[in-house]
């Protein structure tokens, strides 16, 4: 059916799926996939304008929930393949979701070398401290002495404070959201896709099935919105702190933000001063020039 | 055999081989002859034995001799290792003073008439004061005015290469003005050139397999390439790197191979045409990807540079030890296609194929390459543009043909050949998933036993295809004295089976060749498999039944070549020569393992 231009903007419907959810009551995933479309769709960013990309666990069988371009990926590996994307397609809004699973064990070098490059994309981390869809094992997200199904007696490695070593990285773009606060998830999201370069998105959420130490009720306590407290996002060092600091009370909302970074697609040389995108450009290449060279 | 002259120069990594090298062979090249060159070198950066040969005629050749006229050793190391390498009557020349041959070396020389020479070059850097680099040009411009080529062409390539500034550029000629001045002491000192053919060669190409394939991906419109460092793909990242200002071609080094995958996984799925490049090692880590790529039905093209494995294995050298890992990598089943490089010509030519077949079938294309391929030097003539076809397949981005699609069409398992639509994120049309999960037709997951079915006969339908378009193997024989592609596969008797890199060294070998049995001639010819996987084998039938013996030439242990025929037509090759001694065949070895062969049953 040949699809009419838009010109009041896409809708939710638009994005609505026949697909019935499959995530356990009370999983943290509605709400993160209501902020998503709700986001896209306060931009004016119609299904066909964007590709979601989905890593492997409970939030990625939301990837046929949901319309648009989607992709749906392997373990641990969707920054790179959305990193490929914008390198090809930069014009193209681009948001990548995994689990802290994949992004903080079997992927964890992509995390590193994304927010080193500046990709300019959106990464969205659906953080329950635990792997949900192998049914409960313990993560590097989870608190160390925390008995799970792979480690009755806790597992013996050491947590990482995945907020600190984000930071020791330098990022561009760091914000963290509670998957019960939908509106306050969207405005993250609309800025994360603002973002030059790199968003990390930490989104909290519940896990009703296999998180017992960070329940929904515990979260929904002790989260606040920084936008709140007249926060300035400006100063690494005291977001690093606030972000690190989840004792009494968790701050969520833009941590920390800089645009003055150029993203990765604006360091290539040879891409400067182009009006066309890779994807425009897939015709000959006339060699003759090259050839020179070796005569 | 063909009429060849070789020289090596060997000497410690860092010395500056590789440039003599090149300067040599370009000059011999401009002077009317065809070169080919090959680099020996061990997995370190400076002070290692490095080795660098010209194997130069004035006909065609794509290989070396084991044995070579002339042997010029930058240290003493040189000596040592590399007076065994010289024909009877070669020449040795060195510049270490004072140097004692021990007792064994000078029974070689003795008895093989070995011409030694030390050049006093010391001296006359001390003279000019020359830094000691300009070493190297005098005694390049010694063996050039031992080969009887003109001082003049020498002078225009030196200063062309080395000399930015000008005094640089007259101490440079000065030094080659020495060379030419020592030799003249040394008269009886010459190696008969063949003739030239300056019509022929002095504007071909001089370049390296690597290179090769680099220009072949730009010029089919590659505008994406994600790498990372593997001997012996780095050549190729290092190539599109260093154009990338004049292509415009997006560049990345990623931080490890899985990495690269899906950044050109990324990169094909927006919509450009993307590639990765690596090892055996590094493929091993690709493998994933290649899998998912397979089931989202995402056209990928992976470069794989073969090396001797496993493991790390002889990370500098050659081999032919990765075709079963091509062809049956990654779980689960699915359609791809390998191709495998030969020489200069095809790294070129089918790159433009690998892209095509990758998005007409929008599978995985797998394109083999090896150290040889990447790193020798090819005569070449100029590639014709003309002959590069870019064919995207079932690609619709007219916007009237995109409004007519469903979500449905992108994996709809009726598509005919099982090649269904393919559109792009961006484009404004009905949207679907790239399901890495089993899917229905608009990459929903389904796992229900009907559908697992349907598209995985839908995926598989595509390889069937592709296996009905695919050319089969080429046939080349000598007739009347020439090399020949042949279409008449009638009269064959001795069958030769290879693939890769070995295509170049074998033809050379049948230029060479007349034999007998029971004093009538036998007809030779050879069948190469550019296109490995799917396997054509229709032609190869044909010929195995009439032939009276098969030989399959390769570069590794098993022949995997030969097994995957057995495979698929249940002949066996019982004859193989093969190598896994991580060295390329050489023209004189290979020859006389053939003979052997057929000595053997004749």
């Amino acid at each position: 059916m040949p699809i009419p231009l838009e010109t009041t903007g896409p809708t939710m419907k638009d994005y609505w799926s026949p697909v019935m959810c499959t995530w356990c009551d009370g999983c943290g995933d509605y709400g993160i996939l209501t902020a998503v479309k709700q986001a896209l769709v306060e931009l004016k960013i119609a299904p066909w304008q964007t590709l979601l990309c989905y890593d492997v666990g409970c939030h990625g069988n939301g990837s046929d929930k949901l319309s648009g371009y989607r992709f749906h990926g392997l373990h641990g590996r969707v920054i790179p393949f959305a990193a490929g994307v914008k390198m090809a397609n930069p014009t193209l809004p681009v948001i990548a979701f995994g689990g802290d699973g994949a992004t903080f064990s079997e992927g964890v070098g992509h995390i590193v070398h994304a927010v080193r490059s500046h990709y300019p994309m959106v990464f969205v981390l659906h953080n329950n401290a635990n792997y949900g869809l192998t049914t409960g094992q313990a993560s590097s997200l989870t608190p160390q002495n925390q008995p799970m199904n792979s480690a009755p007696n806790g597992m013996p490695e050491a947590t990482i404070n995945s907020m600190d070593f984000i930071f020791s990285l330098e990022p561009t773009f760091v914000a963290r959201g509670f998957s019960g606060d939908i509106k306050h998830m969207t405005y993250i999201l609309k800025e994360a896709i603002k973002h030059r370069g790199f968003a990390f998105v930490d989104m909290l959420q519940a896990c009703p099935t296999y998180n017992k130490f960070a329940t929904h009720k515990m979260l929904l306590e002790k989260c606040y919105r920084v936008e709140d407290e007249k926060y300035d996002p400006s100063d690494p060092v005291k977001a690093r702190k606030l972000a690190m600091d989840t004792e009494k009370r968790i701050a969520t909302g833009i941590l920390f933000r800089r645009e003055d970074i150029p993203n990765f697609n604006e360091r290539l040389v040879p891409r400067q001063g182009k009006k066309t995108r890779p994807v425009d450009e897939v015709e000959k290449f006339d060699v003759s020039e090259m050839m020179k060279e070796f005569r | 055999m063909t009429n060849r002259v070789s020289i090596k120069i060997v000497g410690a990594s860092g010395q500056g081989i590789d440039s003599m090298g090149e300067v040599v062979a370009k000059t011999l090249k401009r002077s009317g002859y065809c070169v080919f060159g090959y680099r020996e070198y061990p997995s370190l950066i400076k002070g290692g034995h490095a080795s660098y040969q010209l194997d130069v005629a004035n006909e065609y050749i794509g290989s070396s001799e084991t044995k070579v006229h002339l042997v010029l050793a930058l240290n003493h190391h040189g000596i040592v290792h590399n007076l065994k390498d010289l024909k009877s009557g070669g020449i040795l020349i060195h510049s270490t003073a004072g140097w004692k041959m021990d007792k064994a070396s000078e029974e070689l020389i003795a008895k093989e008439s070995i011409k030694v020479i030390c050049l006093p070059i010391e001296e006359i850097l001390r003279k000019l004061k020359a830094k000691s680099i300009l070493a190297n040009v005098i005694q390049t411009s010694f063996v050039w005015a031992i080969l009887g080529q003109s001082q003049a062409m020498l002078e225009e390539t030196v200063c062309a290469r080395f000399a930015k500034k000008k005094d640089l550029l007259e101490l440079n000629v000065k030094c080659i003005g020495e060379g030419f001045a020592l030799k003249s002491a040394h008269a009886d000192l010459s190696i008969a050139m063949p003739k030239p053919d300056p019509k022929r060669w002095k504007d071909c190409l001089l370049l390296t397999g690597s290179k090769a394939m680099g220009m072949g991906a730009i010029a089919a419109g590659m505008r994406v390439y994600v790498g990372y460092p593997m001997t012996p793909s780095s050549p190729l990242l290092t190539y599109i790197a260093a154009t990338q200002n004049h292509t415009g071609v997006a560049v990345k080094q990623a931080e490890d191979e899985i990495t690269a995958a899906q950044m050109a996984a990324g990169a094909m799925l927006a919509g450009t045409r993307a590639m990765t490049g690596t090892s055996g090692g590094g493929f091993d880590l690709m493998g994933e990807t290649v899998s998912l790529n397979a089931l989202i039905e995402n056209p990928s093209v992976y470069v794989l540079a073969q090396r001797p494995g496993p493991a790390t294995g002889l990370p500098t050298w050659t081999g032919q030890g990765d075709l079963h890992m091509a062809v049956g990598m990654a779980h689960g089943e699915f359609p791809r296609c390998v191709i495998a490089v030969s020489g200069s010509d095809d790294s070129f030519h089918l790159m433009d194929e690998a892209f095509n077949i990758a998005e007409e079938y929008q599978i995985p294309v797998i394109v083999m390459t090896d150290k040889q391929i990447a790193e020798a030097l090819y005569t070449q003539e100029p590639y014709d543009m003309k002959s590069i076809e870019i064919k995207r397949g079932k690609l619709i981005t007219d916007p009237k043909e995109l409004g007519k699609l469903k979500s449905t069409d992108r994996y709809d398992p009726n598509a005919t050949d099982g090649i269904s639509p393919r559109w792009l994120p961006g484009s404004q049309a009905a949207t679907f998933c790239s399901q890495g999960d089993e899917h229905n037709g608009e990459g929903g997951d389904d796992e229900s036993g009907e559908n697992a079915i349907a598209q995985m006969q839908k995926r598989m339908r595509k390889g069937e295809a592709l296996l009905k378009a695919l050319p089969e193997p080429e046939l080349w024989k000598i007739e009347n004295g020439k090399l020949k592609m042949e279409n008449d596969d009638d009269n064959v008797d001795v069958l030769l089976i290879g693939w890769g890199s070995t295509k170049p060294v074998i033809l050379d070998v049948l230029k060479g060749l007349s034999l007998n049995a029971d004093r009538l001639p036998l007809s030779i010819g050879y069948l190469h498999f550019s296109h490995v996987w799917p396997l054509k084998t229709t032609r190869f039938e044909k010929l195995a039944k009439k032939a009276k013996k098969i030989i399959a030439v390769e570069g590794n242990f098993q022949g995997q070549l030969a097994m995957l025929l057995r495979q698929q037509t249940g002949i066996e090759i019982k004859d193989k020569i093969l190598k896994y001694d991580g060295r390329p065949f050489f023209v004189d070895e290979l020859a006389k393992a053939i003979s052997d062969k057929l000595q053997m049953t004749s």
